[in-house]
């Protein structure tokens, strides 16, 4: 057992060039410290969900490596529950109920089925749906089926939650709803989360550590520790402190597109 | 006479909107869709039925509709025994199409390296004219109720084996991610994820080939039918053309095409339900 704060996820020198000769990531270099909430925030082409897929073992990285909890992802997914992922689309089995949705990360590992509802219906809970249970994902709003989807994530408790800009198809209510779930869920369940972004505001409320990146080829231009306090339910958004955070990334967004501009 | 003019004008509104809220749902549907279908069945019949009275055509060239039905109710009994024949081979030889269908699919789909070499051949076969190879499958299997099935269950095959492969392939990206996320294996995927994927596909497939399997009945029957009460439609028609008994042709034909319809409503209805409560195509109805 560990007894120090073992880091979650290791990008050494990480590339990736696709097969018609994009280059999507280009050596990124960054390690993450289990409980972190880290945001990939920049502009599309950065290659931020390029490394998010890679971390999830849904990629082969060209060169380089990563590493979650000092193995290969897919190690990882074959012998842990360690990893989910949340996509940028709900992604639900419209022929499955909502339970039946939950557990299905549970039911594809072979856990017992009155074990899954138990789990199933626990997260569901924890996101406020508890008494949609049995109904079709299409009974549910974007925001609903949203939830849905993040309770299927933490079923069976993974300790790296993977999120591909999960808010981006949302609305703004919705999302600063979702927001702010999604942190009383960080903190009361203790996984670590690696969130894709390119908003800005969302990147800030949201995390402890911001990696900023440039786009062409993708690549980590700097990173941001967000001192903000916690939990950030209590600060409003309009707070001078937020506002210097969000300048102090939108100027670093900035920058770095800036530089991609001189180069070519 | 204490109402003002605009009083009375408000309550005429309000009792209009009433009589039209109230009236419109069941007149409103009658007038585009069942009037409009009943008109034209009537005059088409009528057509039908003053045509060959005025040509003075006789009647084993153009039966009137008078003569067909006067032909299915004389020879009722031969009719009837006729229609449950075929029914009964075409109801074999779906089920054959869709359960080999389906369970091939399965198969070809469950290996890459299969699917990529048969899948071509699945699609160009599609196009093979059953009719042409039926006097071979009567070689085959012998004049009769085997040959008869086959021809039936050839028929319907393909469209079976087409669209539930196309619906195997179907999945989306993200879902088959998930799947790889959670450590699924090949047949987890297959059974949790790519069948249901393919089950609009499938009922669509299954659409197309009931209706088929009584054309290929009634083929196999033309080629393959044996007398003595064990024809059915397509040998009582042959039976009929020599006799030139045109009027108990159009009986039989009538009857293969109530028999059609009948057939892809009670696989609609078994769609329907089964995708009813997730699938879009099956909601709208």
């Amino acid at each position: 057992m560990e007894t120090e704060k073992q880091q979650a996820i290791a990008f050494s020198q990480l590339s990736k060039v696709f097969q018609n000769g994009t280059a999507a990531l280009d050596r990124l270099n960054l390690t993450i410290e289990e409980g972190e909430f880290i945001t990939f925030l920049g502009p599309s082409g950065c290659g931020k969900s390029t490394a998010l897929r890679m971390a999830a073992g849904l990629e082969e990285p060209s060169t380089g490596a990563v590493n979650v909890f000092g193995r290969s992802p897919k190690d990882t997914i074959e012998n842990t529950n360690d990893i989910a992922f949340v996509f940028q689309e709900p992604n639900l089995l419209p022929w499955r109920k909502v339970l039946d949705n939950v557990i299905l990360p549970l039911e594809l590992r072979g856990i017992s089925k009155k074990e899954a509802r138990e789990e199933g219906l626990r997260v569901l809970d924890m996101v406020g749906l508890k008494k949609y249970a049995k109904v079709f994902p299409r009974e549910l709003s974007g925001g609903m089926k949203m939830r849905v989807s993040i309770a299927r994530a933490l079923a069976a408790k993974p300790k790296l939650l993977l999120m591909d800009e999960p808010f981006a198809a949302l609305d703004e209510m919705t999302r600063q709803r979702l927001q702010l779930e999604l942190l009383e869920i960080w903190e009361k369940e203790k996984t670590t989360i690696l969130f894709v972004t390119h908003n800005v505001f969302e990147a800030v409320y949201l995390s402890t550590t911001i990696a900023v990146m440039s786009a062409g080829p993708g690549r980590l231009s700097s990173v941001i520790q967000v001192d903000l306090p916690r939990p950030r339910q209590s600060i409003s958004r309009t707070d001078e402190l937020f506002s210097a955070y969000v300048k102090k990334a939108s100027d670093q967004l900035e920058d770095s597109l800036d530089e991609r501009e001189d180069v070519s | 006479m204490s109402m003002t003019p605009a009083e009375a004008a408000g309550n005429h509104v309000t009792a209009k909107a009433e009589k039209v809220k109230k009236t419109k749902p069941v007149r409103e549907t009658f007038k585009q869709y069942i009037l409009g279908p009943v008109i034209a069945f009537v005059l088409f019949i009528a057509l039908w039925q003053a045509v060959p009275a005025l040509l003075g055509m006789p009647h084993y060239i153009l039966p009137k509709p008078t003569d067909v039905i006067s032909a299915a109710v004389s020879d009722g009994a031969l009719l009837w025994e006729a229609v449950q024949i075929t029914v009964f081979e075409s109801v074999i030889g779906f089920l054959l199409s869709a359960v080999i269908g389906i369970a091939v699919s399965i198969l070809l789909a469950s290996s890459k390296i299969i699917e990529r070499s048969i899948y071509p051949y699945a699609i160009i076969l599609q196009t093979l004219p059953v009719v042409a190879v039926a006097p071979i499958v009567v070689i085959w299997f012998g004049a009769g109720f085997n040959a008869i099935v086959v021809v039936s269950f050839l028929i319907g095959f393909f469209p079976v084996i087409s669209n539930t492969l196309m619906g195997l392939n179907s999945v989306d990206r993200e879902k088959d991610d998930l799947f790889s996320l959670y450590n699924a294996s090949k047949w987890q995927k297959m059974w949790k994820l790519r069948l249901p994927s393919a089950m609009p596909f499938i009922m669509a497939g299954l659409k197309i080939s009931c209706t088929l399997s009584i054309v290929g009945a009634i083929v196999g029957e033309y080629v393959a039918g044996v007398g003595g009460g064990e024809g059915g439609l397509g040998y009582a028609i042959t039976v009929s053309a020599i006799q030139v008994n045109t009027a108990f042709i159009f009986a039989c034909a009538i009857a293969g095409a109530l028999l059609g319809i009948t057939f892809y409503l009670l696989i609609s209805l078994l769609s329907n339900k089964i995708l009813g409560s997730w699938h879009e195509s099956a909601m709208k109805k």
